[in-house]
C-alpha cells in the first residue's frame, strides 16, 4: 500500500471510532482488537464530548462479601489519579450494590461549584448520590458485559454538558467500551482460579438437581471423582458448601 | 417529542414504573418514538436444560405469538442479531434477507411478514442478572430509526432498573412467600439450616419447612436445584 493510502485508511479508522454512533457496529473488528491504551483513547473521546475533565473505568468485583470497585484505568493512564484511589476506597460499597442491579446513572456535585448540579438535576433518569471522591462533581454510569461482568464508568468535572438525549448516547458508548475492555481482561473474578470444564459440568448437573451418584453415572465417573470435582469447584469459588457454589456460579454466569 | 419518562410518576429517585400498566404505556410510547409498530419485552429463563421465553409485556397480537411460538422467540432473543447496549443493532428482515435463513424456516418468515413483523430488532437489556430482551418490529423494512433505537435501549435499561420484582413477578409468577424467599436466599449464601434459624430468629424446624415448601413449589428435587431455579428466574 502506498503511503497516502495508509494515511487515508488510518484517518477513516480514526473517524469511524471517533464518530459517536457509527463506530460500534455488531461484530466489527475494532472490538476484538482493542487494547487498554485503545480503550483509554476511546474513553477520552467520550470525556471530551461531554466536557469532562477526568474519567475512570472500574470493575465491580463479583463476590458478595468483598464489594468493591477495582480500577482498570483512568485519565492519568498509565499512572493512577488521586480521585480514582478515593473511588476504589471505602466509598464504593453503595455504588457497587447499585451497579449490580441497575443501569441508572448516579451523579454528585461539589457544593462549592454552582453550575454542575443544574446539568445533572435535569437528567430524567439520573439520581443523586454521596460524592464518590471529595471536592469533585461527577457522574457514574453502570455498565455490564455479556459474561456477567459488571463495571462502572465515572466522569469527573465541574463543567460537564449533558442532556437526556446525549446521556443515552454516552452511556451506550460506555457499554460498548466496557464490552471491549471486558474481553481483554475477562473479569476480575475476585481471585477465583480457573474452573475446569469438568468441574463446571458437575456444577451444572448439581444445579439441575442431580445427586453425586447421578452425576457419576451421567459422566461415567466414580462417585468419588464427581465429589472431588465438586469440592474443588466449591473451593475455587470461595464458597462454603455446594449450595453456595451453585449460587455463585450462576450469578457469575459460569453456568446457565 | 414527548419523552416516555415524562409519562411516569417521578419521585426523589427519578421516574418510576410502578405497575404493569406503566410498563405497557412506557413501551408503547418508546415504540412510537422510533416508528416501530410493536414491542415485546421478554425474559429468557433456563428451564429443564432448555431456554424458555417468558413474555413480560408485549403488544403483539395473540395469533402472532401462538403461530410463531415461544421457542422461536427465545431463539430470536438469543440469536446472533441481538445487540447489547452500545452495539449497532441489525434487523432481522423476515422476507428475503439471507440472515433470516439460519433462524427461521421459509414458512415462519412468511408468517412474521404477514403478521406485521417484516423487520425485527432484538436488543439485549443489561439489568442486573436477568436475561432480558426487547424486540421492536415494524410492518415494513427500513422504517425503524436505528439511532433512536440505540437510545431507546438505554431508556429501557434505566426504566427496568428500579423494578426487579415487577419483572420477576411478570416473567414467572413468583410462587414463594417472603419467608420462603428469605430462607432460600440465605441457603444460597452457603448458610446451614441452623444458621438460617439464628439469622431469622425462628426454629430450625420452621426453616426446614419453609425450604421444603420452596422445593415443592419449584418441583425441584433438592436444595441446589431450588436455588438454581430461583436465581435463574431472578427471584433471589
Amino acid at each position: 500500500m502506498k503511503h497516502a493510502q495508509v494515511k487515508e485508511a488510518a484517518a477513516a479508522l480514526f473517524n469511524d471510532q471517533r464518530n459517536p454512533f457509527g463506530a460500534f457496529s455488531l461484530g466489527s473488528d475494532t472490538h476484538g482488537a482493542a487494547t487498554i491504551p485503545d480503550a483509554v483513547r476511546r474513553c477520552r473521546w467520550i470525556a471530551v464530548d461531554i466536557n469532562a475533565s477526568a474519567f475512570g473505568l472500574f470493575f465491580v468485583s463479583p463476590s458478595a462479601e468483598r464489594a468493591r470497585l477495582v480500577a482498570c484505568f483512568d485519565s492519568d493512564y498509565p499512572s493512577t489519579a488521586v480521585a480514582t484511589k478515593f473511588i476504589s476506597g471505602a466509598n464504593g460499597e453503595e455504588m457497587v450494590r447499585h451497579s449490580r442491579t441497575s443501569t441508572a446513572p448516579r451523579w454528585w456535585a461539589d457544593e462549592a461549584v454552582a453550575g454542575s448540579p443544574r446539568t445533572f438535576r435535569d437528567l430524567a433518569w439520573a439520581t443523586p448520590v454521596a460524592p464518590l471522591a471529595p471536592g469533585t462533581s461527577g457522574i457514574a454510569l453502570p455498565v455490564h458485559a455479556d459474561r456477567g461482568q459488571c463495571g462502572l464508568v465515572v466522569f469527573l468535572g465541574s463543567e460537564m454538558t449533558l442532556s437526556d438525549d446525549s446521556l443515552y448516547e454516552i452511556h451506550a458508548r460506555c457499554f460498548a467500551l466496557f464490552a471491549a475492555v471486558a474481553r481483554i481482561r475477562p473479569g476480575d473474578a475476585g481471585g477465583t482460579r480457573a474452573i475446569s470444564k469438568r468441574e463446571l459440568e458437575c456444577l451444572k448437573l448439581t444445579a439441575n438437581g442431580n445427586t453425586s451418584e447421578e452425576i457419576a453415572k451421567l459422566l461415567k465417573l466414580s462417585v468419588h471423582t464427581a465429589n472431588q470435582y465438586l469440592t474443588q469447584s466449591t473451593q475455587k469459588l470461595n464458597a462454603v458448601n455446594r449450595n453456595q457454589a451453585v449460587a455463585k456460579a450462576l450469578r457469575l454466569g459460569l453456568i446457565e | 417529542m414527548s419523552s416516555p419518562a415524562a409519562l411516569l410518576e417521578s419521585d426523589a429517585s427519578g421516574p418510576r414504573l410502578t405497575s404493569r400498566g406503566d410498563l405497557t404505556g412506557f413501551f408503547m410510547q418508546l415504540a412510537a418514538d422510533i416508528a416501530a409498530d410493536s414491542y415485546m419485552l421478554v425474559a429468557i429463563v433456563h428451564d429443564q436444560d432448555r431456554n424458555d421465553a417468558r413474555i413480560v409485556s408485549s403488544n403483539w397480537i395473540f395469533d402472532a405469538i401462538e403461530l410463531i411460538g415461544k421457542r422461536l422467540i427465545a431463539n430470536l432473543a438469543l440469536g446472533p442479531l441481538t445487540a447489547a447496549p452500545g452495539m449497532r443493532p441489525k434487523p432481522l428482515v423476515a422476507a428475503h434477507a439471507p440472515n433470516a435463513r439460519a433462524l427461521l424456516t421459509g414458512e415462519e418468515a412468511r408468517l412474521l411478514d404477514v403478521l406485521g413483523h417484516a423487520e425485527i430488532y432484538s436488543l439485549r437489556l443489561n439489568v442486573g442478572h436477568q436475561r432480558l430482551f426487547v424486540l421492536f418490529s415494524a410492518a415494513e423494512p427500513d422504517r425503524i430509526d436505528v439511532t433512536g433505537l440505540m437510545k431507546a435501549q438505554l431508556q429501557c435499561c434505566y426504566a427496568l432498573s428500579g423494578i426487579p420484582q415487577l419483572i420477576a413477578a411478570a416473567a414467572m409468577q413468583d410462587p414463594l412467600s417472603d419467608r420462603e424467599r428469605e430462607c432460600l436466599f440465605w441457603v444460597s449464601e452457603g448458610k446451614t439450616t441452623d444458621e438460617v434459624a439464628v439469622i431469622l430468629g425462628v426454629s430450625s424446624n420452621t426453616v426446614n419447612s419453609y425450604i421444603t415448601h420452596a422445593i415443592q413449589k419449584f418441583a425441584a428435587s433438592n436444595r441446589a436445584m431450588a436455588i438454581a431455579t430461583a436465581i435463574r428466574s431472578g427471584i433471589i
